[in-house]
């Protein structure tokens, strides 16, 4: 590790990870309740399942960014971190305010909860993914200032690259888009805007500049290939993705009550979104083909061509498949769309996470890289989990396309419920392949403790 | 240009038609591939990318016409089995296709052949 304070990094991967397993745990407690309804009830109903499983997501997310910016940042630019006290300080307020959140969401009921925070001053709970209690969004609001002023203060005052200029404008417009979610106006149109100022300027415009400086962070560490190549790539990969991402929005304007020409606008921008997505797995490729080192570790190698494929086809693929308008008018608010969220969130934020953790937890450890045992373990974990997501997506699209015709496209439609029985073999199917996602897991956290021969590091 | 040069640029222009045909200008794009294979000469790399071309867009081609009459021959357009099959297919198979045409264009930009070994 080149400068002690990179180190602030280690104990937000380890609350990731934690964080991870939980939302893996409610993952296939939730997939059980699709086919048992009522499993677990009435301690763990279905929407409370559901809520703490997007929100860790969210959260482990977020720890995973701020640990990448912090493990990144110094390295880049060539300092010391500017306050690491104040990194571990909101480390500890993030991770408090963020169990606080999810023991509430079990413990007290969901409306309970909304009075006991006194939502009524500032009503903010009650939207898709953005449930917290405003007094945690506030928490969050203050993690991230102090965040983006820590990484911010040690990029202005250290040496500047496109990787931490281009992660830095990511992380900015994180804390920015965020404070959509306190405006929370009556009418539901404008609801909509607003939710998903918040929502797809995340996952499709800003954070795709954060998993692209990340991305390209760890390919000029394992490949050794020149900076400047891989800068002129990163380039228009956030240029395309801005390009697309940023009109794209309007693929969420199609039914809400918003003007008709979001059907066309948000059809041709979108179908462009696979476009930077593409690019991401051709520079990846070119990268690891004109690599000038060996490096040893060769698990994060694979993380790192493995983010690339996978959210070219979670991301690309399976968003461009219902994006058009006439096609989204019969799979909106399907198992398609949970099809697409699956793959896309592990192929494009989960494994960039898991790259980056890859890569920095050996040498915060005192190593170049991990074991031969734990990277065979680790690899192991990387097949079993990508394969059981990609039997997962397929799986949730088979029952998307059959609700859909079932549903919305047959001469006689059948009810939502009847539909549901129809298509349960796809839920008790993909109920498996996540039990096997689950075992990957325990393998990838097992990884970190297996013992075995190091290996060594032979530059080229 | 020189002939190695030549042969390079026929190389990634028969990788890049490969990718095209797989994924904008189907037909167009493996017209092109067969244009490019009449130009190659023998045991060269160029010949060697258009003749990977050729076969990796037969193989997606021999897929789809099988997808194509099992959907016939199984449930017909009015089955959702059918849409279930045909459109899962296209998502992740063809998306394979697309995937293993990018690393062959990425491989020709070298000069080098395809290998299975790059990790």
């Amino acid at each position: 590790m080149k400068y002690e304070s990179q180190g602030v990094a280690k104990l937000y991967f380890i609350a990731a990870i934690a964080l991870f397993v939980g939302q893996i745990l409610f993952g296939v407690t939730m997939g059980l309740q699709y086919v048992i309804g009522d499993f677990l009830f009435p301690e763990i109903p279905f929407n409370v399942a559901r809520m703490v499983h997007t929100n860790l997501l969210i959260v482990w997310l977020l720890f995973g960014f701020m640990g990448s910016a912090y493990y990144l940042v110094p390295e880049e630019a060539e300092r010391e971190l500017f306050a690491p006290w104040l990194a571990k300080l909101m480390f500890w307020i993030f991770l408090v305010a963020g169990a606080l959140t999810i023991l509430s969401y079990l413990l007290v009921p969901y409306a309970r909860l909304a009075e006991l925070t006194m939502n009524d001053l500032l009503p903010t709970m009650g939207r898709e993914f953005l449930e917290q209690p405003t007094i945690t969004k506030i928490g969050i609001v203050i993690v991230a200032l102090a965040f983006i002023f820590n990484i911010g203060m040690t990029v202005l005052t250290g040496r500047k690259t496109v990787i931490n200029l281009v992660l830095l404008t990511g992380l900015v417009g994180l804390a920015v888009f965020f404070l959509f979610s306190f405006y929370n106006p009556d009418n539901l149109v404008m609801d909509k805007y607003f939710w998903w100022f918040v929502v797809h300027l995340w996952v499709e415009g800003v954070w795709e500049l954060i998993m692209a400086s990340l991305l390209a962070y760890v390919l000029i560490k394992v490949t050794g290939v020149d900076r400047e190549v891989i800068e002129k790539w990163l380039y228009i990969i956030i240029a395309m993705a801005l390009i697309s991402g940023l009109v794209g929005t309007g693929h969420h304007f199609f039914w809400i009550g918003a003007p008709d020409y979001w059907q066309w606008l948000g059809s041709v921008f979108s179908a462009l979104e696979p476009i930077p997505f593409f690019m991401m797995t051709l520079f990846a490729f070119n990268v690891v083909n004109k690599r000038r080192r060996d490096h040893p570790n060769k698990a994060a190698v694979l993380w790192a061509l493995g983010t690339a494929v996978m959210a070219f086809l979670g991301a690309g693929v399976w968003g461009f498949l219902h994006t058009l308008a006439p096609v989204n008018y019969y799979t909106h608010g399907t198992q398609i769309t949970a099809a697409h969220g699956h793959m896309a969130f592990y192929g494009a934020y989960v494994m960039v996470v898991l790259t980056m953790i890859s890569y920095s937890m050996p040498i915060m450890r005192g190593q170049k890289a991990g074991n031969i045992k734990a990277q065979v373990v680790e690899m192991w974990s990387f097949w079993l989990m990508t394969i059981s997501m990609v039997f997962i997506t397929l799986f949730l699209t088979g029952a998307g396309i059959a609700q859909v015709y079932l549903q919305r496209y047959s001469d006689d439609p059948l009810p939502f419920m009847v539909v549901q029985e129809k298509i349960a073999i796809f839920y008790w199917l993909r109920e498996a392949a996540g039990l096997v996602f689950l075992i990957g897991l325990i393998l990838y956290i097992y990884s970190f403790f297996a013992k075995g021969k190091e290996v060594e590091f032979v530059e080229g | 240009m020189n002939a190695e040069e030549l042969e390079l640029k026929r190389a990634s222009l028969s990788a890049l038609a490969s990718l095209l045909n797989l994924t904008v200008l189907p037909v167009i794009g493996f017209i092109f591939l067969l244009f490019l294979y009449k130009q190659t000469q023998a045991q060269t790399i160029g010949r060697y990318y258009a003749v990977l071309g050729i076969k990796i867009n037969l193989a997606a081609a021999i897929a789809l016409i099988i997808v194509t009459g099992l959907m016939l021959l199984l449930g017909g357009f009015y089955s959702p089995w059918t849409w279930v099959f045909v459109i899962s297919y296209f998502v992740f198979v063809h998306a394979l296709f697309i995937l293993v045409a990018t690393w062959i264009l990425v491989r020709s930009w070298t000069g080098k052949k395809l290998t299975t070994t790059f990790l």
